[in-house]
């Protein structure tokens, strides 16, 4: 048990000077990162487990966090790459059958900072007007320090965008070795046994979601990692993956500016056309930027799991999971011209290389773009997280939809969530 | 799709009178759908009983009915106003059931009537569990193993298969009706026998007990074009086995991971798809084994509910009102988020605090009956509670529930009252499930027991017991060190985690042995002050602007006072029997008509049932304990620039008034009539030297304060006695008294109810005609708003009596009489608002019984029977204006029309409870008819109830000696009507000597074929069952239990039998004649605008 009765104080400090102190929840360390808040109600075990998060401070906006404690099988990489937790209240007597420790525990085990006993509202109304920012959080002694210096330090320390955090976060948090049974096992009290593997998927690994394999384990899918700047030819030939050629690719979520890994959208351009393709989140952005896209940074990202995303072909609202601080600029994928009969709500354009595109899905909230398809190419993405993990699993047809577009079908994205809905639950 | 154009006129049912299981929250529900379908241009035709509701407020809709909600009734009014469709889902399980009935019996077809919502195949299948079970099966989804009985004995052989204990559930019973637990074969028979009857299709589910496991509840919308989302997860504090409106409950889910959780809320929308609910607001229960996770479904509810009000107030996301939106074609992403009103309402609301809510029970109106809590539904209201954590939110609903307790312990009377018990009857106390039992497990925290320890006895989630661990051990390190409070930088620290916590004032005060006054100075001083933060469905993603208020102790406030102008109104708190739906329909009609007239309204209440806690019925809401602490906290910031016009606090009932003193006292301007007044109206001595210089007749009074004393003042009035505690609501501890003995035993109950205040002794007047008004006044001006004359006599509670405006046997002279009283009261007691004057007539003579200067709870009756809104305009005076300034009728005009208001009893709740009427009031709602005549308006209000009116068959009579010769001309009026006569021996031998025949009643004593045989068997059709004296023991007890029990229709008094017999004879003519039951809109009758 960590010393949850006389935890060290703790410091939050924003690089515009804004202060919170609070009590010092996992390691008493010093940690830097650009902060970004979290409105989902459950599931921060996912959250701070989520690669993409590497360099990044989540808040979480729920007051009390670590009620039923951890299970390390929802954790969504083994090694937890966050800057940083700040919650409201951190639990430390947890309660659910699945638990397995408490999350002080946790967080001090993995080395992670975290802080709490503080009014997290406060802070994520700041960070809405003013925008996301660096951050610092000082634990023990050094919360006490002469502010000015640490404030120096907090503007000193790096840059989100300066950096590839893919290249980073896959080699500081290496994706364990994904076992098919053991998950099935896992899971067995909530999820049907998976379907038997009738694909052979590549997944592209920039900070994959295990969440994510869970969920092509269960569409039917053979799993395949390779790097994130696995060269394409080594896919399509099969010799990143002991000679197992793909039926698809798969390209992951992950951390960080999308413009910093070049890497991997040299890898996809190469793909496109020659193998189905599809990509959550970081992967949305490289297929996209493949394609010739500009990304941009929204002001405070989204993340949450109640954001309502409308798919344009269907005009039906998904409620989603999001974590992203960049998105795409669908414009600048090409000309616009005028959508298709059947599907009028969505926009289409024309791209000099992959000919046209198809926004596919639409923010309800803020309008930017969440799901993009080559209508001349076998290849889609989504900005959100049909995975969920955490979140709602409204969106969990896109995994079908991916098996579908393996099979050459071209309605692949015509499927009824209500329908989709129980797939996999038992 | 926007809205459908092919519709115009919606005919909306609501949920009828106040009862355990169907609150105020329908009239919460149904108010804003009217409300949102009149905005979008569409007539709405609303049919309501129950007169005390905001939604049949005339403005409201454009054709209001206060007419029972009956097939009968209702196809007369929908031959009368040809409604394009019928919208079922906003009241209740009344509204579905009527819906169903009118569905089943052709009426809609006939009229071309399209069912909204959700259709009538969808109702059978939610509603009947084995089409339900069918459909979870087929969708993968498990229910708890069951089995359907439709005798005793098939439940019988099902539970032998199943196992002991089972759980039994009638079907379609409203609240659990009727259902219980079984341990055994001879609970079973028993239960079960009750059940069958109970339940409209002479069904009851015998099912496998999941008692212990963890109960959950997802509120669910839905569009016609499919989407789906949750609004609010909801996770019972009580394990399974206490019906969830009984138990506490916190929101969002506190133990759920996140694969948990969202298996849960798949398979709600995929049973609201399997069910086939097409638009609006659904509920879906769950329950897990908190061994293994395994989920099985409980139920589904294809219709707003209470918990889909607990889910708007608690999330900020106005559930009916979306139905509504949805049900005439609009779809989820086309709505706009009320809140935020950037965003779709086409998501899932985000919260960033804790709600905890807790029912409100009135087990001590009930004595005799079993207090431990089932699966069938006990609590009549309920409050609410919001924080930044549980614990938080949990100490603020027990100081909200006004039972006596200022938070979770620091409770020195309960912990008094626990160091009596033995250890095993305390460990009964942290075990059984019972309204105490949250106070027995923190006291059990206290004592050293662990959480496991608690969770062993009570099975209540450990997560819970530890964040009471938490505030318990605080309490106990605060007492410890109770002195670092006298060192400001020790005390600064301490009394912030204390507020953090929740603890109040007194709780604070208690533990450190200080007044609140000092805690509060000290706070104040050091700067240990209370901010405000936003329900704004997003957890602060958005920007957002709509007003919707809760306290905490973190460092930012989201709140800016206005310069506005600002009234405050103070709310009535969890509902209550005597304190119910009433006091917040004179509320919202305050807040309503002052905004109107440019104030700021400020509400404050704590109850989310209510309309008053909708966040656009004020300007502000503030949803907050009703406690001086609290309270105080909202005036100190709002106040800050002296912009507060003042706090209303005559029209909440008596929960805001005993907050009067200490708020004048701290310098807050009250509004309207003053606390000084309200103290002359109360206290006996001074309220009778008023009397007296006024030359006004009351009842011989004493006052004692001793037992001794009362008995020596007893000697000097001589018996009977009408005796009262102070400052009471709704008769708590009122009794009519007979002789010493009574007195004496009486006396030591009443004064264990209010120790501060002395009991009045009053000289009872035996057989006088009571009745009620309701005044306004401005201090120069008096307006008799109107004269309520009882059909009960005297001695009956006047909530509890049946009553009639205008007066049906008064002589004008009498009114006249009445109404300069009245005057001459208002102005001498100085009031600036409403007033309520309780008059006896005995032999023509006048007598003052008691005059309260604030809003009774027939104020929405009166206003609606005289089409004179007295609430508004009393809100208006109390703010400044003159009755001068509104163009009132004249109080002595003649009314064309009769409105009767008739009370609802929960007697078959409380299986056990003596079923007569005294003078504490004991029923929890009322319903009104309106009609040419008395007896038609009396026939209404009496259909509106459950109660069958019988046209025909056999009466049963039964009276006390001094009745006999009084009741004679009714046996003869009951014959000429066609009824035979049974009677007891001492009834019968009068009527054989008036030539009435009549048959001789067996009593029970004497074997089969007695009395309550013939009841049970159908026999009698009519009740009239008058002992002496006020008791009920012996035959006369299983007679009212057996009428309770079978809806017969019963009289307890001769002028009740009367009322209901000239009320059979109406009936019989109405049968050719069918104009004297034709339905009246309140839009045809005078009504007056302000």
């Amino acid at each position: 048990m960590p010393n949850t009765h006389n935890p060290q104080p703790a410091l939050l400090l924003l690089e515009d000077g804004s202060a919170f102190f609070g009590r010092s929840r996992g390691a008493d360390k010093v940690s830097f990162g650009e902060i970004c808040f979290n409105t989902a109600l459950e599931g921060y075990l996912e959250i701070i487990s989520d690669a993409s998060y590497a360099g990044e401070i989540i808040v979480l906006t729920y007051p009390q966090i670590g009620n039923y404690g951890v299970n390390l099988a929802d954790l969504q990489r083994a090694q937890v790459s966050c800057a940083g937790l700040v919650a409201h209240e951190i639990c430390a007597q947890p309660s659910n059958w699945r638990s397995q420790m408490s999350l002080p525990e946790f967080l001090l085990k993995q080395g992670v900072v975290a802080i709490d006993g503080l009014d997290t509202r406060a802070l994520v109304k700041h960070i809405r007007e003013a925008g996301t920012m660096k951050a610092g959080i000082f634990c023990g002694d050094k919360a006490q320090a002469n502010r000015s210096e640490l404030l120096a330090e907090v503007r000193a320390s790096q840059d989100l965008s300066a950096r590839n955090w893919v290249a980073a976060t896959c080699q500081n948090a290496p994706l364990q070795g994904y076992d098919a049974a053991e998950v099935a096992q896992d899971f067995a009290a909530f999820l049907k046994t998976p379907k038997p593997t009738h694909y052979q998927v590549t997944v592209i690994d920039c900070g994959v979601k295990s969440g994510i394999l869970r969920n092509l384990l269960y569409a039917g899918c053979a799993v395949n990692v390779v790097p994130w700047d696995t060269p394409a030819a080594a896919i399509l030939s099969g010799s990143a993956t002991d000679g197992i050629k793909p039926d698809g690719v798969f390209i992951s979520n992950g951390p960080g500016d999308p413009e910093q890994v070049d890497a991997t959208v040299e890898t996809v351009r190469a793909l496109i056309g020659q193998v189905p393709l599809f990509g959550i989140c970081l992967g949305h952005q490289m297929l996209a930027r493949a394609c010739g896209a500009k990304t941009e940074r929204l002001k405070f990202g989204h993340h949450a799991a109640n954001h309502p995303v409308m798919n344009l072909l269907t005009g039906k609202v998904e409620i989603t999971s999001q974590n992203h601080n960049f998105g795409i600029v669908f414009d600048s994928l090409g000309t616009a011209l005028a959508p298709l009969a059947q599907a009028p709500q969505a926009p289409l354009v024309q791209n000099p290389d992959f000919g046209r595109i198809q926004l596919t899905h639409r923010n309800l909230n803020d309008g930017t773009p969440e799901g993009i398809r080559l209508l001349d190419q076998p290849a889609f993405s989504v900005q959100y997280h049909p995975e969920a993990s955490p979140g709602p699993t409204d969106a969990h047809y896109l995994f079908s939809a991916f098996t579908r577009l393996m099979e050459g079908r071209p309605d692949y994205l015509d499927i009824d969530i209500a329908a989709d809905r129980l797939a996999e639950w038992r | 799709m926007p809205r459908r154009n092919d519709i115009k006129k919606i005919l909306i049912i609501g949920s009828g009178p106040i009862v355990i299981g169907q609150a105020c929250e329908f009239d919460y529900s149904g108010a804003q759908a009217c409300k949102v379908l009149a905005q979008d241009g569409y007539e709405v035709v609303l049919v309501n009983s129950n007169p005390a509701t905001i939604m049949t407020d005339p403005p409201m809709a454009t054709r209001t009915y206060i007419e029972p909600i009956t097939k009968a009734s209702l196809t007369r009014i929908i031959a009368k106003e040809r409604p394009d469709v019928l919208l079922p889902t906003l009241g209740g399980q009344t509204a579905l059931n009527a819906a169903v009935e009118l569905a089943e019996g052709g009426i809609l077809d006939e009229y071309g009537v399209e069912m909204l919502g959700c259709k009538l195949d969808v109702i059978q299948r939610g509603e009947d569990r084995k089409l339900f079970a069918e459909c979870m099966s087929e969708i993968g989804l498990e229910c708890a193993r069951s089995g359907y009985a439709y005798s005793v004995d098939d439940a019988v052989k099902l539970a032998e298969g199943l196992g002991y204990p089972v759980v039994l559930r009638p079907s379609y019973t409203l609240g659990g009706a009727g259902g219980g637990f079984a341990e055994n074969e001879a609970q079973l028979r028993e239960t079960v026998a009750q059940g069958l009857d109970l339940s409209p299709a002479g069904e009851v589910l015998v099912e496998e007990s999941i008692a212990g496991w963890k109960e959950y509840e997802m509120e669910v919308m839905r569009d016609h074009k499919g989407n789906g989302i949750i609004i609010c997860s909801i996770e019972n504090f009580d394990a399974m086995g206490v019906h969830t409106g009984d138990s506490i409950t916190v929101a969002p889910a506190q133990t759920l991971s996140d694969i948990e959780y969202q298996r849960m809320r798949v398979a709600s929308l995929a049973i609201l798809e399997k069910i086939g609910v097409e638009t609006g607001g659904s509920n879906v229960q769950f329950a897990i084994n908190p061994a293994d996770g395994r989920m099985v479904v409980i139920e589904m509810n294809p219709r707003v509910s209470r918990s889909s009000a607990l889910a708007s107030k608690a999330t900020g996301f106005p559930i009916a009102k979306f139905a509504a939106k949805l049900a005439v074609g609009y779809t989820l992403d086309e709505i706009e988020n009320d809140i935020t009103k950037t965003t779709p309402a086409a998501f899932e609301p985000a919260i960033d605090y804790c709600v905890v809510k807790i029912p409100r029970f009135t087990f001590e109106k009930f004595e005799g009956t079993d207090a431990v809590l089932t699966t069938r539904m006990k609590s009549v209201g309920e409050v609410m509670a919001i924080g930044r954590s549980f614990k938080e939110a949990l100490n603020k609903a027990c100081r909200s529930l006004e039972t006596g307790h200022v938070g979770l312990g620091a409770d020195t009377a309960f912990e008094r009252s626990c160091a009596d018990l033995s250890e095993q009857d305390f460990a009964k106390g942290v075990a059984l499930p019972t309204e105490m039992r949250l106070y027995y497990m923190a006291e059990a925290l206290r004592r050293g027991w662990t959480v496991a320890e608690v969770h062993e006895a009570s099975q209540v989630d450990p997560w819970f017991l530890g964040q009471m661990a938490e505030i318990v051990a605080f309490e106990q390190h605060l007492q410890a060190e109770a002195a670092d409070l006298d060192d400001d930088s020790l005390a600064e620290p301490l009394l912030r985690q204390a507020k953090q916590l929740g603890l109040s004032d007194p709780q604070i005060a208690n533990l450190c042995a200080k007044a609140e006054t000092e805690v509060r100075a000290l706070r104040k001083r050091l700067g240990v002050l209370p901010v405000f933060k936003m329900v704004d469905t997003c957890a602060a993603e958005f920007a957002s602007n709509t007003a919707y208020y809760y306290k905490c102790y973190d460092a930012e406030t989201d709140v800016a006072p206005s310069a506005r102008q600002k009234v405050m109104i103070l709310g009535a708190g969890p509902n209550r029997i005597g304190q119910g739906i009433e006091f917040d329909y004179c509320c919202v009609q305050a807040a309503l008509t002052l905004r109107e007239a440019g104030f700021e309204t400020i509400m404050v209440n704590c109850n989310p049932e209510t309309v008053s806690t909708d966040y656009d019925t004020s300007d502000r809401l503030y949803f907050e304990p009703l406690t001086f602490e609290d309270v105080m906290d909202i005036c100190d910031l709002e106040n800050a620039d002296g912009k507060l016009a003042g706090v209303i606090v005559t029209l909440g009932g008596q929960t805001p008034l005993k907050l009067a003193d200490a708020l004048k006292e701290a310098g807050v301007p009250i509004l309207g009539t003053q606390p000084d007044a309200i103290d002359l109206a109360e206290d006996r001595e001074r309220f009778a030297a008023l009397l007296d210089r006024l030359g006004v007749a009351y009842p011989a009074a004493g006052v004692a304060s001793s037992t001794e004393q009362a008995v020596t003042v007893a000697k000097q009035l001589g018996y009977p006695l009408r005796v009262r505690p102070s400052y009471v609501l709704g008769g708590r501890g009122m009794v009519i008294a007979y002789n010493d003995d009574f007195l004496t035993k009486h006396l030591r109950t009443a004064a264990r109810v209010t120790p501060d205040h002395p009991v009045y002794l009053d000289s009872f007047l035996e057989d006088a005609i009571e009745c009620d008004v309701d005044a306004l006044c401005d201090g120069k001006e008096v307006y008799i708003g109107g004269i309520l004359e009882h059909i009960e006599e005297a001695g009956i509670h006047s909530g509890d009596s049946a009553c009639a405006t205008p007066p049906f046997t008064l002589s004008a002279a009498i009114q006249e009489a009445i109404r300069k009283t009245t005057r001459q009261l208002a102005i001498n007691l100085d009031v600036r608002g409403l007033l309520n004057v309780q008059y006896a007539v005995k032999d023509a003579k006048l007598f003052v019984i008691e005059a309260n200067p604030r809003a009774s709870r027939t104020v929405p009756f009166t206003s609606k029977a005289t089409g004179v809104p007295l609430a508004r305009i009393a809100a208006r005076v109390m703010a400044g204006a003159s009755l001068a300034d509104f163009a009132l009728p004249a109080d002595d005009r003649a009314l064309e029309h009769f409105a009767v208001k008739e009370a609802v009893m929960p007697f078959g709740r409380f299986p056990g409870a003596q079923i007569f009427l005294g003078p504490e009031m004991k029923s929890t709602g009322e319903v009104m008819g309106v009609a040419q005549s008395f007896p038609a308006a009396y026939a209404k209000a009496q259909l509106a109830i459950d109660t069958q009116l019988p046209t025909s068959g056999t009466a049963f009579i039964s009276v006390a000696d001094d009745e006999k010769r009084a009741m004679v001309a009714l046996a003869a009026e009951l014959v000429t009507l066609g009824f035979d006569i049974v009677a007891t021996a001492g009834t019968l031998q009068v009527l054989k000597a008036f030539d009435i025949p009549a048959r001789l009643a067996r009593k029970v004593s004497e074997g089969e074929g007695n009395i309550v045989d013939a009841i049970h068997d159908g026999e009698i059709q009519l009740i009239v069952n008058i002992p002496a004296g006020g008791s009920s023991r012996g035959d006369s007890y299983r007679i009212s239990a057996a009428a309770v029990r079978y809806s017969i229709c019963y009289a307890t008094t001769l002028n009740g039998a009367n009322a209901i017999a000239g009320a059979i004879a109406l009936l019989q003519r109405a049968a050719s004649a069918p104009e004297l039951l034709a339905p009246v809109a309140l839009q045809d009758l005078p009504q007056m605008t302000v």
